[in-house]
This record gives structure tokens, sequence and C-alpha cells, in this order.
């Protein structure tokens, strides 16, 4: 029997944005198991939905799980509790609610390149990308009023209007950031440095992402045809040019191509929305208190969000359920990691984009 | 969304059944307290490639009663165990506590009466 060592990697790391700890048990260089502690940042957000905040707060609650996909998480609330109240969104505000959910995809994803790109020791495109999606930060700050906290949905509509002002200025800058993904594409393509830390490293295969249910991009980087925006009907997706974005080879390079490709897509969707708004009101009228169960699922950048909610009529909830996409990606990011070099797993770790403020909420 | 009665005896007979990995996408494992020392798991799945296609087995419980680990047949499930263990206070077999909660922690903090 080979002699193995324990390595830890977190919960504080260079590496980590956020804490989680991997255990990692090591032959040699070569990782052979490992175990993850993610609730370092345990904040007891769904009892808090339950005891502290009535039903039309909590939609701002669950909007600080996580500060880069705020809006996802409100949008998947908001719509449960319209079902609850048998209320249907008008086009216009289901318009408003997808564009400001794309951008959130757009800079989320720009933010997972720009740290894959951090990993692999390029300093300056780091600097590049998280400049670029400053474009998309500035449009959602014009659009929402906040930065990071939109709290831009809410039951019933959105909280501000698409003025023209604002529709010249997204078209502007999508424009801008179109051009430079353009050249992103090509970099991460074709550098040689890069493709030596992407291309074979931290392969998630397609059997593995079906035995321990992969999502979002981590799936369909492994070649599994999974969205929820091809799986629910709460958007009008496909007449608004969204296309599934698959890779086949599962590594570091497929996962940030599946995101590259997926911004390009966004931004497609992103004008077709802004140049076919209709018209309508931004914010309607929504009568009673929920009661019954209902469930939702929305794409967010990561994958997929599921919020569960259970009402009696009054204004407390009975049970608010947030199933986060890291969260259900723990085992198969485990399964990626057995088997590769110790040295490549800070990259393989910001590959997978994990958000431990959303796993442990 | 369809919800389909189970029981603990035979949770892992009808979720072995019912779940093929290629079909169907394993979602989460959710525990709601009914009041009284009651609790409803719920085991819940979506269908790949079909829209708006949910399915949720469900099992009324207690808090004593240890509930049947579907890990062999499904993974995944190990966070969603987990989380019912410290969330609740349930036994889950072959789970321990730990997950989110410290030992100085809220001993179950989603059961009605914490």
């Amino acid at each position: 029997m080979k002699k193995t060592i324990q390595i830890p990697l977190g919960s504080q790391h260079i590496s980590l944005l956020e804490p989680i700890r991997f255990k990692f048990e090591c032959e040699n260089e070569k990782i052979i198991g490992v175990d993850a502690d993610v609730g370092f940042v345990h904040r007891g957000v769904e009892l808090a939905c339950t005891r502290s905040f009535e039903f039309k707060q909590v939609g701002y609650v669950v909007a600080r799980v996580c500060g880069l996909c705020a809006i996802t998480h409100s949008l998947s609330y908001t719509l449960a509790v319209e079902k609850l109240l048998g209320y249907e969104a008008n086009d216009r505000i289901k318009y408003l609610r997808m564009l400001m959910v794309e951008l959130d995809r757009i800079h989320s994803h720009m933010l997972c390149l720009a740290h894959t790109a951090e990993n692999a020791g390029f300093e300056a495109l780091f600097m590049q990308i998280m400049g670029d999606r400053e474009l998309i930060m500035d449009v959602q700050e014009a659009i929402s009023g906040n930065r990071v906290q939109f709290d831009y949905i809410s039951i019933g509509g959105v909280n501000r209007d698409l003025t023209p002002e604002l529709t010249a200025l997204v078209h502007k800058n999508l424009s801008s950031l179109s051009e430079k993904i353009d050249v992103l594409m090509t970099l991460f393509d074709n550098n040689w440095s890069l493709s030596l830390k992407y291309k074979g490293i931290g392969i998630l295969k397609l059997e593995d992402a079906y035995t321990y249910n992969a999502l979002g991009p981590l799936a369909r980087a492994a070649g599994l045809a999974t969205d929820v925006r091809a799986e629910t009907n709460d958007f009008p997706y496909e007449a608004l040019g969204y296309k599934m974005i698959l890779e086949s080879t599962g590594d570091i390079h497929a996962r940030n191509f599946v995101r590259l490709r997926e911004i390009v897509n966004s931004i497609e969707m992103c004008r077709n929305i802004i140049d076919n708004l209709p018209s309508g009101e931004i914010q309607e009228k929504t009568k009673g208190k929920p009661n019954g169960e209902a469930v939702v699922r929305v794409e967010a950048p990561r994958g997929e969000l599921f919020y569960l909610v259970r009402g009696n009529g009054q204004n407390m909830l009975e049970r608010v359920r947030i199933k986060t996409p890291t969260f259900s990606a723990i085992p198969a990011m485990m399964e990626v990691f057995k088997g590769s070099e110790y040295a490549d797993a800070p990259a393989i770790l910001a590959s997978f984009d994990p958000c431990m403020s959303c796993t442990a909420k | 969304m369809t919800k389909i009665a189970t029981t603990l005896p035979s949770l892992l007979s009808d979720i072995g059944a019912f779940y093929n990995a290629r079909e169907w996408h394993f979602l989460s494992v959710n525990g709601i307290d009914l009041g009284e020392g009651k609790i409803e798991l719920q085991w819940i799945f979506s269908k790949y490639g079909v829209k708006d296609e949910i399915v949720i087995y469900f099992a009324l419980s207690d808090y004593e009663t240890p509930v049947p680990s579907i890990v062999s047949l499904i993974p995944s499930s190990v966070m969603g165990e987990r989380e019912i263990v410290d969330m609740f206070g349930l036994k889950v077999e072959g789970t321990e506590k730990g997950l989110y909660l410290d030992e100085d922690s809220l001993p179950h903090p989603l059961r009605g009466e914490s």
C-alpha cells in the first residue's frame, strides 16, 4: 500500500474567493480522495424567511443569499409566490425580468472567467476581464438604481421602467462588450500557456455528470443537455433567441467556452428583449395571501436554482426551501478532483465558479 | 408538479423503480415541519428535456424514526440528506451532523418547536 498524505485547501486560501475547505488525500501529487466542508457562512436564511419576515418582505431577504445572482433569487421566490396568488405577469414585466437575469448571467460568467485566468497566472487578463465586466455592472446599476443588491423584482412586477436613455445605454455597452468577448474567445482558445492549464485538465465525464446530477455550465461542458431555460414555460426564451450551449470534453477549457458562448447568446437575447419590449404596466396589483405549495426553477449563472414555497393563507410562510446550484454541484466537483494533480486544484476549483454564500445560505 | 405518496420503509424500492439517471435529474431532499412532532419529507425530481415536469415523492414521518438514505441509488443526495440531519435533527442512515451547524448551534433550527 502506497503512503498517502492529507493536504487541505481552504477555508482560507489564496485561490479562494469564499470560504470552503477541501481535504485532499494525495498519493504523491495525485488526488485520490476528497472531503468538503461547505458550511462556514451559514446564516439561517430559510429560517428567517418563515419566522422573521412576512411574505412581501421575503423577496428582499432571499436576494441577500448571494451578491452575484441576487436577481435570480428574488425572481425565483417572486414567481413561486405569484403562482400561489394565481397571478401571471404581463409580457413587459416578463421581458424586463429576463433582461436583468441575462445581464446577471453575463457579469457572473465574466467574473468566473477572470478568476480562471488569475488561477492560471494571468493577472493582466484578470484585470482586463474585470474591467470589461464593468460595462454590464454599469447597465445594471443604471436600470435598477443599485450596483450589487438590485432589489429590482417585486411581487406583481418590477420596480423601475426602461427609459429611452437606458435603452440606448444598454445597446451601447452591449456592443462594446461584444467586441471584447470576441477577443477573449480567441485568447482563451489559442493562447498556448492557457491551454496548458485548461485543456484536458479537471475533466467531468458525461456519465459522471448524469450520475452526480451535475448542472449548469459544469454539466453542459460535459455534453449533458440540461438548462432550465429550455425546461420551463415561465419565460419566452426560445422566441428571444435562446440557444443551448454544449461542449463535449468536460475540461476547464470546455467550461470556459460554455460561459463565453453563453455570454454571446445572452447579449443577443438582451438586444432582442429591448428591441421588442412590449407595452404595459411595470407593476400590477396582486390580491390575497399565499396558500398552498409552489415550486419554481430558474437557470442561475451557475445552474439550476430551485425554490419551494408553502403558505397557509397567512402573512408568514410555512416553508421556503432554497436549493442553490453550487450546493447540488459539490458531489460532481469532488468526483472531478479525484485523479487530478494537486497543483491543478485551484484552477479546477475556479472553473466550477463555486458560490459558498449561496451554498451555505 | 406531481406528488406521489410513499413511506419510509418502501422509499428505496419506490425510488429505485422510478429513478433513471439518464432520464431524471435529482433536485433535492426537503423537509417541512407539520407541527406536533410530525414532518413531511420530500424527494424532488425534474425530467431532462421536458418542460415543467417535476415529480415529488413525499412521506410523512416524525422526528425519531430513522430515514433511509438513497445515496446508494443517487450519490448526489448526500448533500440534501446531511442538510435535513442538521436542520431538522433527523437520523439519516450513514449521515452525520455538521454540514452547516457547529456544536454550539441551535440543535435543529427548522423544527417548529425551535
